[in-house]
């Protein structure tokens, strides 16, 4: 037997063995990059900073958003160690069915995968990963919890930021925060599942600013998903950056007053600055605590109850809600008539009370004085000549024409379309021209007669709360405004190109001095529709409205500037189904100027009578102005 | 003689070198699998990297005192060593186990495994036995007492139990077909029994062991790679099943060694050669297809037993769960790995490969170093195991040349054993690699075992038989 050759079998057996491994080390080290993810997955974890979400401030710094930390109580399945549920159960307060029900919503909750390797559906949920067992536990809850925590392994408490508001008000103007959804987190790369993102007013409109940017920080863990070290000196990494402070033009204490002297009724009142078209308080009544939306729990538990409420608190009535305007178009209607050249200032109308009804008043020798009377027939005889300037023979003809050169100058003055501003939920309202009745009536059919409900702002016409403020805020400039919008400056970068922009009117300036004349006779002198707004020491220039409300009790309207001489504040109040405007808007319109103004209100009769009303069942039906 | 003036003087540098070699980049290794930032000093003892240098340092301290001691004293001694060693193992079964195996002898931390120095002094039993056997009269007996010499040992080191060092134990069954120790009185007996058969000798007999080893390797490996579907990147949605896998590159293999041995041997032979590799080709595919389709048409509770074994099920507390991430470690290391102390999977403080600074030391060194470190290692233990082969091969003595075909085997199962879990191969079987692997018995017996061979090999001129 010649065992020579033996030794290049085992010489054979060991190089084949060599070279099968390098062959091997190849394919899996240098071809196959299936051994990377999975070392990745295994070891290298994207840990994503969300950065708290930038503050918002009011125009006079104080913080009206900001940033509170929760708790959340985590759990590690992997680390639990014999746990005593019926003592946890009674720590936590809950059942002890409850807790196990917890445990098996968690593993749900993340949902399964299906793996292509073994080709079975598995659970993303991970024994070594911690979850949030409790979400957003007060500091309060916590501290009561947490010292016990060490004879329940696997449970400890992580800290989040949530928002917080410290003034209870302008739930309507900030909106609210949510979980992202899953549309959302493909759609944006910047979401995770479990983020936040903004629902509503300026949350959702800045919510790009107002997130910031999140960190990356590139770590590699630990078996048990403990983070060691960062991952390449941190090279990769990115700080997360706190998205910019906005300050708004907005005064929280009006909003907070407005919405005092709001309860207990349906409406809105909105506040502009006229220099600047800056909203210094936007009211939507029926209100609630914007507290009350922090939060999963605090959402979970209230949304609904807000959708359901009567009073719809979640629909922006100053943005959305389209109310005739009444007696407050009587103003531009005065306006027009002026530029148009069809009235002067020294125009007399007689008080006919055969094609529109009107109140027992002295006969109105001029505009101021008309407006003073808030005369209907007066400004029927306005529109009649704005509207047939018998430019073609015939009626209908006419009467298109005109209409639509109404028309130009109503658009000029921010109605009928959304404003382009940091404002969302808007409404457009409605402004008609010849092609809305020739849809209506048909072509050459109508005329001045047919459509004479505008001349006193009843009929067709729809113009939201916000649009209202804004007319008062252009008389107040005398024909010119920038769009009204809350963000004075996001950071120190000023606010957004677009309210820098000044908008005019197609009246000249010289036009307004009769129109406020009018709008300080309605309030000081006698016989004036809104004397109930005066100020002492302040000249408003108001102007009462009441608009008809086919389902119930008139609407009460009044808009305002003052002072005169030099308006700071231009505001609307709109109350629902409260009759008159001179009885409940003119008062709340005059409390709000004086708290802006003064920063007190002296008046305090006025203030208990204003704010003790409850005007959300009236059955009373007063005559109409 | 001129003995004591030339104590250094016949000493195969080679060898001494390429072990010194893989200690140095043993520690370094370990210095950098082990690393903690708060003790940053690779010389401070109470980390895992001081410790191991001085663990180098005993073995070698040991290595000299083996070089200054006669090497006649192991063929004289082999028994009483063989029994010393073979008490300890009995003596270790009545401590307490630690880590579920009564495999350590000593006080606290500074303990020994008798089953390493076993293997030594089975290898010098061995050595010393067949050295003495006339391999042209062997029978029955002389292959019962060969056996009984690796097998006793075994039995005691399964009761430990230690299926790491039991499984090298079967390195010694090469050991005696090299010398040809074959089974053939056994084989014969068993075919002889059958009526009307007389065979005076059988080829299955004499080659028997390594038949069985590659039938056994090639099962394994067909099996750890029948789950396996790979995609190549030129054929993108063709899955291609495992074992086709394991036959393409067995026929690689046939191919290229056809062309080497082609060029190797004499015109004559060529045909003969030729046909070897034929068969060898033909049959390993039809092994390689017969399992694994023998395996697949097994009921689902016996393929689960064969799985768990092989370390192949997903089970996060099973085998497999090391032997994923020890993958996951080796191949994320690339082409030139993520350079020194930047393993992020392997590392110990990460702890996502278990036991990476002892049983699964490549997994950091892959990582670390990519496919160009990991050659490095493979090309060190290739050097390594033909030198020492070629070591054994120039002795005039039969017991040192066997003594050092033992060595080469054990090397060999370590390594084999050891990198193949790493790269998915083998089966998890916890045994160290040997010169890398963190831990003193390991350190230390292969350092005696080599030390002996060296010095074996220093004296083999004043041999004379």
């Amino acid at each position: 037997m010649n065992l020579e050759g033996r030794k290049y079998v085992i010489l054979v057996f060991i190089l084949l063995v060599g070279s099968i491994y390098l062959t091997r080390l190849f394919f899996m080290q240098v071809v196959d990059d299936q051994w990377k993810l999975r070392a990745q997955e295994i070891a290298e974890k994207r840990k994503e900073i969300t950065p708290p979400r930038g503050v918002i401030y009011d125009r006079n710094g104080k913080k009206v958003v900001t940033n509170k930390s929760y708790y959340n109580l985590m759990v590690r399945e992997e680390e639990i160690v014999d746990l005593d549920t019926a003592a946890f159960a009674e720590l936590l307060g809950w059942t002890v069915e409850k807790v196990k029900n917890r445990f098996y919503q968690i593993k749900k909750g993340e949902g399964r995968y299906y793996n292509k390797n073994t080709k079975k559906w598995q659970d993303n949920y991970q024994k070594q990963r911690a979850y949030p067992f409790i979400k957003e536990l007060s500091i309060e809850e916590i501290t009561r919890i947490a010292p016990h925590l060490e004879r329940f392994p696997g449970f400890f408490e992580d800290l989040t930021s949530m928002r917080s508001y410290p003034f209870a008000g302008g739930a309507n103007i900030f909106g609210y925060l949510n979980e992202v959804s899953r549309e959302e987190v493909e759609e944006d790369h910047f979401y995770r599942g479990g983020d936040l993102i903004g629902r509503a007013g300026l949350e959702r409109f800045y919510e790009k600013e107002l997130r910031g940017q999140k960190g990356i920080k590139y770590v590699v863990t630990s078996a048990m998903n403990n983070a060691i070290e960062s991952y390449a000196n941190g090279k990769y990494d990115t700080m997360a950056k706190q998205g910019p402070a906005l300050t708004l033009g907005l005064d929280i204490q009006l909003q907070v007053y407005g919405e005092m002297l709001m309860q207990n009724k349906r409406g809105c009142i909105v506040a502009i600055e006229p220099k600047t078209g800056e909203i210094l308080a936007m009211v939507s009544a029926p209100s609630f605590d914007p507290n009350l939306m922090v939060g999963r729990k605090n959402i979970n538990e209230n949304y609904s109850k807000l959708v359901l409420d009567e009073g719809k608190p979640l629909y922006p009535r100053p943005l959305a809600a389209e109310y005739p305007p009444g007696s407050i178009f009587k103003l531009l209607q005065s306006l027009i008539g002026l530029q148009e050249g069809v009235i002067t200032p020294q125009s007399g109308f007689p008080c006919t009370k055969s094609m529109v009804g009107c109140h027992n008043h002295p006969g109105a020798g001029n505009l101021p004085d008309g407006i003073k009377y808030s005369c209907n027939p007066y400004f029927y005889y306005v529109m009649r000549r704005i509207i047939q300037q018998g430019k073609k023979k015939s009626m209908f003809a006419d009467a298109e024409i005109g209409l639509n050169n109404w028309y130009d100058y109503i658009l000029s003055f921010g109605l009928g379309q959304e404003f382009e501003t940091d404002v969302t939920g808007m409404r457009p309202g409605l402004i008609p021209n010849s092609a809305y009745y020739d849809k209506w009536y048909g072509h050459n059919t109508w005329a001045f007669s047919t459509i004479r409900s505008i001349s006193i702002g009843q009929g067709e016409v729809k113009v939201t709360p916000l649009q209202m403020a804004n007319i008062a805020a252009i008389i107040a400039n005398k024909g010119w405004y920038y769009t009204p919008h809350f963000v004075r400056s996001i950071g120190n970068k000023g606010s957004l190109p677009q309210f820098k922009k000044k908008h005019y009117s197609k009246v000249d300036p010289i036009h307004f001095e009769p129109i406020i004349e009018g709008m300080r006779r309605v309030t000081y002198e006698a016989g004036g529709t809104g004397k109930k707004a005066a100020v002492e020491g302040i000249t408003v220039c108001g102007k009462t409205g009441t608009a008809q409300n086919p389902h119930g009790e008139d609407h009460s309207v009044f808009i305002a500037m003052a002072p005169m001489e030099n308006p700071k504040i231009a505001i609307a109040v709109f109350i629902e189904n409260a009759g008159f405007g001179g009885v409940w808007a003119a008062p709340m319109a005059s409390l709000m100027i004086e708290k802006y103004l003064k920063k007190k209100v002296k008046d305090k009769e006025k203030e208990n009578y204003v704010k003790n009303a409850n005007l959300l069942n009236v059955k009373k039906r007063p005559s109409k102005h | 003689m001129r003995r004591e003036d030339s104590l250094t003087r016949h000493v195969d540098w080679w060898l001494f070198g390429i072990v010194m070699t893989m200690l140095i980049i043993g520690i370094a290794n370990v210095y950098s699998a082990a690393y903690d930032p708060e003790h940053p000093s690779i010389f401070d003892f109470s980390q895992k990297y001081g410790k191991q240098i001085m663990w180098v340092s005993i073995s070698l301290f040991l290595g000299l005192v083996v070089f200054l001691i006669d090497s006649d004293i192991y063929r004289k001694f082999a028994i009483p060593i063989y029994l010393f060693c073979f008490s300890l193992l009995i003596v270790v079964l009545f401590t307490p186990p630690i880590n579920g195996a009564r495999a350590w002898l000593g006080i606290g931390s500074m303990g020994i495994q008798p089953a390493e120095f076993m293997k030594i002094a089975t290898a010098i039993a061995l050595s010393s036995y067949i050295s003495s056997v006339n391999v042209k009269q062997q029978n029955m007996q002389t292959v019962l007492i060969a056996l009984a010499i690796v097998m006793i040992p075994m039995v005691l080191i399964l009761l430990q139990p230690d299926a790491g060092t039991f499984v090298v134990f079967t390195s010694f069954f090469f050991v005696m077909y090299r010398e040809g120790i074959t089974f053939d009185p056994l084989v014969l007996k068993i075919v002889n029994s059958f009526p009307g058969i007389r065979f005076k000798q059988t080829w299955v007999g004499s080659h028997f062991i390594p038949i069985l080893f590659y039938v056994v390797f090639l099962s394994v490996i067909t099996l750890l790679m029948s789950k396996n579907q790979y995609e190549l990147t030129f054929l993108p949605g063709v899955l291609i099943p495992g074992f086709i896998g394991v036959i393409s590159v067995i026929t690689i293999l046939a191919i290229l060694s056809y062309f080497v041995l082609r060029w190797l041997s004499a015109k004559r032979d060529r045909s003969r050669v030729f046909l070897i590799i034929i068969t060898g080709w033909l049959l390993s595919c039809t092994v390689s297809t017969a399992v694994n389709f023998s395996f697949s048409s097994l009921a689902q509770h016996q393929k689960d037993r064969i799985e768990l074994v092989l370390g192949l099920r997903k089970d996060d507390d099973g085998k497999d769960y090391n032997r994923n991430r020890a993958m996951a470690a080796v191949g994320s290391g690339g082409m030139f790995g993520k350079g020194y102390k930047q393993a992020s999977v392997a590392s110990v403080r990460s702890n996502h490969v278990p036991e990476s600074e002892t049983d699964f030391i490549f997994c950091p060194l892959a990582e670390e170093w990519g496919f160009v470190g990991s050659t490095v290692i493979v090309f060190l233990f290739m050097f390594l195991l033909v030198r020492i082969i070629i070591i054994a091969e120039r002795q005039r003595s039969a017991f040192n040349r066997i003594y050092a075909y033992c060595v080469a085997m054990i090397v060999f199962y370590h390594f084999a054993v050891n990198i193949g879990m790493n790269i998915g191969l083998a089966p998890v079987i916890g045994i160290p690699l040997p010169f890398f692997s963190y831990g003193g018995s390991s350190l230390m017996s292969f350092s005696i075992m080599l030390f002996i061979l060296l010095k074996l090999d220093s004296q083999r001129r004043d041999v004379l038989s």
